[in-house]
């Protein structure tokens, strides 16, 4: 019979005392993870979250109280933590683990990594920085009732970026500007708008009528000749949708009736768009003033949020968030912009309102204030109890981990019913790294097709490199024999070239980038293949796999086989209007913030 | 009697329960905010338990335990301060519990669940019993379903664990399905238009029923008949391991020792042989593994059963989704999770 030390081997027992662990997250997963930890005898844990409290994260994020919110997220776990288990040692980092400051070598500090993440961007820079490291990862994820867990070890399984994930789902400009027939490409419009009217300007968030949408054309020559007209269209086109709004003093009633009634006629001029579809209505709000009938009693036994509101209280609802934004921006004072929130009442209320609008003219049927939050913040329900399970899985598995039996690792999902089996918590075998994947393999290599004359280098930089290949800081040189340098990571070196078209550098089919990121510690070669027909909106393909359209939907809802990846790029659309993740000139500050925390 | 309240949410809840609203809707939330729930045993399994019954918003929570905190009891669980050794384990949880979620009303008895007169389990619409005696889960399960009150089990042996559930021989509880959409055709006016889609998200509730056994049937299956003998091949040997582990609980009036591993091991291997023999199976069916992973109550498989434990409460309180019917085995070594059903068909 062996030495037993609870209910563990004295070997292992030991180790958790001495060994250092990095837990990645203290959101959901996080807290109940570190709980589990110091129960467990984990004696060392650091902890990273860039995050701060919030009241909706109290039905399951149990370390943290209502006097808490506000304050860091891995602040305040630990403090809780050490209220049942004073004895654990823990450092709390409130702060991003993309933050340059957290190298390999911080990493090789630890004897087994755990993410508890809720976006990819950071899940794809840890895989990279524990491969670098050569440190065990444990990967998991929850959404409602479900659940997975993996491990990730380098040279003996996959890594979190061999099995390309579905890319994120985005709409094409046309669909949003033009012909929206769901209810989110009214949602992601009345997102663009708000940043048009009250935040940073994007000029891939257009709101207005899309005159170069090319199903509008009859003919093709019409098309290009519609396309160059709007370019010389004076002060329709050079005006920005916020400069104008600025000239008449943000009225709303002015705003609704450009957007609503304006914008939707001129829509209605470009006829073959409604061949076959069922063409929009505009509203004219004098009229639907005088059609208002009184105020409704709300229904006292339901949330309010859930009641679906008519189009006067959404011209209403228009109106006030209107005015409530203007003298919130009035307050920030010149060039201040607003940084869209879900939890912002009067931004929720603006899209809320604007959505519906747009809805109810395109014929669809209008969604309540409940709904809308839902798909806008890309919100995923979360319970207490799935992430007890996961966590518990991921010591578990880490206990193996540090016994040296890796072979009995799993990836094990968590499913809301049974299967077939009988199983509710279903184990699979790890399989091993992928040879051709991107990122593990000894040298990595990929082929995307693009056109090297319409491609800027700053695309190349934020949409490709950054977006589609997980890069944070890239560098790259063209092999051109001269050795290039196309793209420096180094702020303000190679800004001149952002706006240039790889063409110019000489860059054409065939040509070899070798992009690192010194960061990760990860090289990436390459193959530019140029093509001049790419799909509708689509700015460049990754070759070897499928286009970037939604996924199908799953047969078997068990057989999830990606990581459910959290609430910061769900399944829910991404706010795109280019039929890719969306380009970010150079990131500001609360640009940065929103990449890391909250949802585009 | 799940009672009939305030229909109405309150901001504050609204607020704090927001993304669990989003997922069983507000109608089982507010069943959840008219339930009282009793929950035997603070160890490890049971302080897990109550953290996620107390985050899901019941109305109230009583925790009953007679145990006195001991140096493993702060190892084993995260409600009980490092400064309340010899207290009341019930006691001492109560404060960091209540802070968990001031809306929930949680009480401490420092009782013994055997001295509980029978009206005592009345005032409950759900009795969760960890670290009992088989034959007080038999009595009280007993009592309880003759109440319509719902019965909930389990227990952590090491890295092993097992959930059970009595809801009663007519449990009624809603299904979420979603809804069939038929493909639009061309639209009827004759333009070729087409109408705007069904959202496809949409779904209906479905009406269901289910039978539950009592634990005294569901522990006394007869394996001797031909039947059950064919049905061994896909029977989890969880189920077997269950009354070895009881079997010592009532012999010894406690669990596996580390302390006295070796001697606790020989007698394990000795109920082991005792219990198949008694029940007409093969000694080979459950083999020699499980001995030295059975001990103590790990920190990790409390949280595995006690997630899937809380959610089975949370479920059966709000009539809603499929119950597990009626066990759940954890084996922490293989990372299996089955759900079987044992009792009469």
């Amino acid at each position: 019979m062996v030495q037993l030390v609870g209910s563990l081997r004295k070997e292992l027992a030991d180790s958790l005392y001495t060994c250092k662990v990095l837990v990645v997250g203290a959101g959901g997963i996080g807290c109940e993870l570190l709980k589990n930890l110091v129960l467990t005898g984990f004696k060392n844990i650091e902890v990273i979250d860039l995050d701060t409290i919030d009241v909706s994260n109290l039905n399951r994020q149990f370390l943290f109280q209502k006097k808490h919110v506000g304050k860091s997220k891995a602040q305040v776990a630990k403090e809780s933590v050490l209220q049942f288990c004073p004895s654990a040692n823990i450092t709390a980092y409130h702060d991003s683990i993309m933050n340059p400051d957290y190298n390999v070598e911080f990493f090789r500090k630890f004897m087994l990594v755990m993410n508890a993440l809720d976006n990819r961007a950071a899940r794809n820079h840890v895989n990279r920085m524990c491969l670098a490291a050569d440190v065990p990862l444990i990967e998991s994820g929850t959404a409602g009732y479900l659940g997975q867990v993996t491990v990730i070890k380098k040279g003996l399984t996959e890594c979190y970026e061999c099995q390309p994930k579905p890319a994120q789902k985005t709409f094409p400009g046309c669909t949003i500007r033009n012909t929206p027939s769901e209810p989110i490409h009214c949602i992601v419009w009345a997102k663009y708008l708000f940043n048009q009217l009250f935040g940073e300007e994007d000029a891939d968030q257009e709101v207005s009528p899309d005159t170069a949408d090319p199903e509008a054309a009859w003919n093709p020559e019409e098309a290009t000749a519609r396309a160059s007209a709007s370019e010389k269209d004076g002060d329709v086109k050079r005006v920005s949708t916020k400069e104008w709004a600025r000239s008449t003093g943000y009225d709303p009633i002015k705003l609704f009736n450009k957007l609503f009634k304006d914008d939707i006629m001129y829509l209605l001029t470009m006829d073959k768009l409604w061949k076959k579809r069922k063409a929009p209505t505009p509203l004219d709000w004098t009229q639907l003033e005088n059609k208002a009938s009184p105020q409704e009693e709300s229904p006292a036994s339901g949330l309010k949020d859930q009641q679906v509101l008519g189009v006067w209280g959404c011209c209403q609802l228009f109106k006030h968030s209107v005015e409530t934004l203007r003298s919130e921006l009035r307050e920030k004072g010149d060039n201040a912009e607003l940084v869209w929130d879900k939890d912002d009442p009067a931004a929720m209320d603006f899209v809320t309102s604007a959505a519906n609008l747009r809805m109810h003219i395109f014929s669809m049927n209008m969604k309540s204030r409940f709904d809308v939050k839902s798909m806008a913040g890309n919100i995923i329900p979360a319970i207490a109890t799935t992430n007890a399970v996961i966590a518990g899985l991921i010591v578990l598995e880490g206990l193996k981990i540090l016994s040296g039996e890796l072979e009995s690792c799993r990836t094990i999902f968590l499913n809301k019913c049974p299967n077939v089996r009988k199983k509710l918590l279903v184990p699979c075998v790890l399989d091993p790294p992928s040879k051709n994947c991107y990122v593990c393999a000894s040298k990595p290599e990929v082929t995307v097709k693009l056109n090297v004359q319409k491609t800027t280098v700053l695309s190349l930089q934020d949409r490709i490199l950054k977006e589609r290949f997980g890069m944070v800081a890239p560098d790259v040189q063209i092999e051109d024999g001269k050795g290039t340098i196309l793209i420096s990571s180094e702020e303000g070196e190679t800004e001149a070239n952002n706006s240039k078209y790889l063409s110019d550098f000489g860059i054409r089919n065939g040509s070899r980038l070798q992009s690192d990121d010194f960061l990760q510690d990860y090289t990436l070669l390459i193959n530019v293949l140029h093509t001049e027909e790419l799909e509708r909106d689509v700015e460049f393909e990754v070759v070897g796999e499928a286009p970037d359209k939604a996924p199908p939907p799953q047969s078997n809802p068990e057989e999830v086989n990606s990581i459910t990846n959290g609430n910061k790029d769900s399944a829910q659309p991404s706010t795109s209007s280019k039929g890719q993740p969306q380009t970010r000139k150079r990131l500001s500050q609360k640009e940065k913030k929103n990449l890391h925390g909250h949802d585009l | 009697m799940i009672e009939k309240e305030d229909p109405i949410i309150s901001e504050e809840e609204a607020a704090q329960y927001d993304r669990q609203i989003r997922l069983w809707g507000l109608d089982a939330q507010k069943r959840l905010r008219g339930s009282r729930v009793l929950l035997a045993g603070l160890g490890g399994l049971g302080a897990e338990v109550a953290k996620n019954l107390i985050l899901a918003g019941v109305k109230g929570l009583t925790l009953l335990d007679h145990e006195q905190v001991t140096e493993e009891s702060c190892r084993a669980q995260f409600l009980v301060p490092v400064s309340a050794r010899g207290q009341n384990r019930a006691q001492a949880s109560l404060e960091r519990a209540q802070n968990l979620n001031p809306m929930v009303e949680v009480h401490a008895d420092p009782g013994r669940v055997e001295d509980k007169p029978d009206d005592f389990f009345l005032q409950f619409d759900a009795v969760c019993l960890t670290g009992c005696s088989r034959d007080l889960m038999v009595r009280v399960d007993q009592l309880c379903s003759q109440h319509r009150i719902k019965v909930f089990c389990g227990d952590v042996y090491g890295y092993y664990g097992y959930m059970f559930c009595n809801l009663g021989q007519e449990y009624s509880y809603v299904e979420e399905k979603p809804k069939v959409v038929k493909p639009s055709g061309d639209s009827s006016d004759g333009s070729g238009a087409k109408k705007a889609k069904v959202d496809p998200n949409e779904t209906t509730m479905v009406k269901k029923t289910a039978s539950f056994c009592t634990l005294k049937e569901a522990l006394e299956v007869d394996w001797t008949t031909e039947k059950a003998k064919a049905a061994l091949k896909k029977t989890p040997v969880d189920y077997f391991l269950l009354h070895v582990l009881l079997k010592f609980r009532t012999d010894k009036g406690r669990d596996p020792d580390p302390q006295s591993s070796e001697e606790d091991g020989e007698l394990l291997r000795q109920i082991r042989s005792d219990v198949l023999d008694a029940l007409g199976l093969s000694a080979s069916l459950l083999n020699d593994d499980f001995i030295s992973y059975c001990f103590s109550e790990m920190s990790p498989v409390c949280a595995v059963v006690g997630g899937v434990l809380g959610q089975e409460v949370v479920k059966a309180l709000s009539q809603r989704d499929v119950p597990h019917r009626n066990f759940f085995f954890f084996d922490g070594r293989k990372g299996n999770g089955m759900v079987d059903y044992f009792g009469p068909n």
